[in-house]
């Protein structure tokens, strides 16, 4: 049996933009560090037994297939909520992070429900924000920049102060374009607009998330790896960004 | 009045055209716009001289290669027709095009136009022009980054022909492709291919059109050709390809593509299962308009690759390739091709992301780089250039590249001088559309410089023969 598993929920739902390299950054990286990784592709009409997983993964989708998710999740969402609670780590991109709030509201004022695990709502309009962005995020204390790209018509309003973005947005849009938050970072979940992908050009989360998920097992995270090509592209697309 | 309208708008696009062409900029667009500007009906005014028939190609992949393709057997019969070139595919471009055509009073006779255009770009275009064809060559998401999502740009198109007497040309191995009969109602015409030997079984994970359009169940398959292109039904609803008008067979793709359509043997200098399938689109376009079948094979036959589609270079005795990649299937397919490649080879990849290229680079990580990096593939550098250089170096790296062939060099004259320097005897020029036609001119300015040194070795040669 493999080290770690991944469960990818729905990839052939929720998958645009690239977001594969995420799973492949985190499986690679782990490879690296010594552990093998399974990714366990999640089909429709699953029941899922989200603590046998070390990471949950979803990606983007359109409209219609983020409806057909919230129909399939919609009965194990104080399940998935537990977890997640529980330091379960996870990274939920662009359509699959709007999900994870209370509704999300299309142009024409209708209500999608969404799984209800944070106190956010999205309102979707017309004018998608599309563009390279830059965030500035910390952890542990240490200040870093998150690199990417994003490309939604959903703006992501928090209800609940308590609710702490992923960072601050340097240049580029984030959950609404206006508050300059980007992002969600709870525990242990990362949800985010940025895809590009995410995980490649931004090793400090790519990391985070295998430290988690290692610790979980009671291993010991080292770090260590080369990652000169990893920040050259993140320093190449700030450089790009902000001149 | 209208008419001096139109004769002012023509002079001025032709004005523009002539201007342009002295100061070496904007001649494909500006022209049609300045035009547009003037007589906002030119483009319909000068569509009614069009003596037999109009023509429009669009979708994701192919349509620049198809539309030449049939331009070439367009010539080759020895019709006069309008063909809007690659990249000025927008309703300025194709204005631009007519006016060219034209004589100054907009009356001169043309036989046909052939025109290309983007997906988004149909609506408008039917607005002002009355096709009788339109061909669908596939549907992949290369345009999310513009127009939002596939979906709404199919919706779009289908809107557009849907009440027309207009006629389809389709892909019949397209899933996103073959429903446009059910839902428009439309007379339909297919082109597909039988099995052949280079099907694989399996489907990529993150293809388009996995599901049926009418039921939502997923589509099985048979056979893949690539992408979602294949033998596909529903077992749900019974959805399935449609029989081709047009069917090619006997495929061999090397070195050079020869296959049979229906019964008219077809060779080409292209590679490349994509480019077979824009030639059996070009070949059915023709059949349609009534072209024989030796002045089909004659004009396939004599049509080089142009511009990074497939473009051979001699550099030093190596055999370079420049191919344009701008989205995940073109570039597997671009892989598939050097992967067939039996001797070390280079790769050079120049990444951009101007608006022209697409702004979002993520696509790179859709496509099966994988593929690739297998450790026999004989790869003995990687050369990674463009204004993302990092991003499509981590592509290789977290592809299992070796690290240690991964070279970045922004710059592209020393990313390809990089590329050529290393022992291997092909170097694969792999560049997205803003960086394609600068690494043209250095590799025929290198092109040229191999050739000039090779003749002074030549005639030192010669001439210490003769002394000696
Ligand atoms: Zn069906």
């Amino acid at each position: 049996m493999a080290d770690f598993i991944i469960a990818h929920l729905y990839p052939e739902l929720m998958n645009l933009y690239g977001d594969r390299g995420n799973i492949i950054c985190l499986q690679k990286r782990l490879e690296w560090y010594g552990h093998d990784c399974y990714i366990e592709a999640i089909p429709r009409g699953s029941k899922i037994q989200f603590n046998q997983y070390d990471l949950i993964f979803m990606g983007g989708g359109a409209d219609r297939e983020q409806k057909l998710v919230v129909n399939e999740l919609i009965h194990q969402s104080s399940e998935l909520k537990l977890e997640i609670e529980q330091g379960l780590p996870a990274l939920f991109i662009c359509g699959a992070y709007q999900l994870l709030g209370k509704y999300y509201e299309s142009s024409d004022g209708m209500q999608i429900p969404g799984l209800n695990v944070f106190d956010f709502y999205t309102r979707k309009e017309k004018n998608r924000l599309i563009g390279n962005i830059v965030i500035a995020a910390s952890l542990r204390g240490q200040p870093f920049t998150v690199a990417g790209f994003e490309n939604h018509s959903g703006r992501t309003y928090f209800e609940n102060e308590e609710l702490r973005a992923l960072g601050k947005v340097i240049s580029g849009f984030g959950n609404n374009g206006q508050d300059g938050q980007e992002g969600l970072w709870y525990k242990n979940l990362i949800a985010t607009y940025m895809h590009g992908p995410l995980l490649p050009k931004n090793p400090i989360l790519a990391d985070f998330l295998i430290e988690t998920m290692m610790n979980r097992k009671g291993l010991i995270f080292k770090g260590g790896l080369d990652d000169h090509i990893e920040n050259y592209s993140h320093e190449q697309t700030k450089k790009r960004i902000l001149g | 009045m209208k008419k001096i309208a139109l004769i002012i708008a023509i002079m001025a696009g032709k004005f523009a055209s002539c201007l342009s062409r002295i100061l070496g900029t904007g001649g494909t667009s500006i022209p049609g716009k300045i035009a547009l500007r003037l007589y906002p009906h030119i483009l319909s005014d000068l569509a009614a001289n069009i003596s037999e028939e109009i023509f429009i190609v669009t979708g994701t992949n192919g349509k620049t290669t198809t539309t030449n393709m049939l331009a070439e057997i367009l010539k080759e019969k020895g019709y006069k027709f309008v063909h809007n070139s690659a990249g000025a595919n927008m309703i300025t471009g194709i204005t631009t095009a007519f006016i060219k055509e034209t004589d100054w009073t907009g009356k001169r006779k043309i036989d046909y136009a052939l025109l290309e255009t983007d997906e988004a770009n149909v609506p408008l275009l039917l607005q002002q022009l009355h096709p009788r064809v339109v061909l669908i060559t596939n549907f992949f998401s290369d345009q999310l980054d513009r127009y939002g999502e596939l979906n709404n740009t199919i919706n779009l198109i289908k809107d557009a022909v849907r009440d027309t007497d207009i006629e389809l040309v389709l892909n019949a191995d397209d899933p996103l492709v073959t429903h446009f009969k059910n839902e428009t109602g439309l007379h339909c015409w297919y082109y597909g291919f039988e099995a052949t030997n280079y099907d694989k079984l399996q489907g990529e994970a993150s293809r388009e059109g996995r599901y049926c359009v009418f039921c939502g169940q997923e589509l099985l398959y048979q056979r893949f050709h690539y992408a979602q292109l294949g033998k596909f039904c529903c077992s749900e609803c019974g959805n399935q390809n449609p029989e081709s008008n047009f069917t090619a067979h006997s495929l061999i793709l090397t070195p050079k593509i020869e296959m049979k359509i229906n019964d008219i043997e077809i060779r080409s200098p292209y590679q490349g299962f994509y480019n077979a399938y824009n030639i059996l689109a070009a070949v059915s376009l023709a059949k349609l308009v009534g072209i024989e079948d030796e002045i089909i094979q004659k004009a396939i036959a004599n049509y080089e690759p142009r511009a990074g589609r497939m473009e051979q270079f001699e550099i030093d005795k190596r055999k370079v390739t420049l191919i344009l990649v701008k989205n995940p299937t073109g570039l597997n397919q671009a892989l598939a091709t050097i992967n067939t490649e039996p001797t070390p080879k280079a790769i050079f990849f120049a990444l951009n992301d101007n608006v022209a290229d697409g702004r979002d680079i993520s696509w790179i990580w859709d496509a099966d780089i994988e593929q690739i990096t297998a450790l026999d593939s004989n790869i003995e550098a990687i050369v990674c250039s463009g204004l993302r250089s990092g991003d499509i170096a981590l592509r290789f790296k977290y592809a299992d590249a070796q690290v240690d062939r991964i070279y970045i060099e922004d710059e592209l004259q020393s990313g390809i001088n990089k590329a050529l320097s290393v022992a291997a005897d092909a170097t694969y020029i792999l560049s997205t559309y803003t960086a394609l036609f600068v690494c043209r001119d250095i590799l025929l300015k290198l092109q040229q410089e191999s050739i000039t040194s090779a003749d002074l070795i030549d005639q030192k040669q010669k001439s210490s023969e003769s002394q000696g």
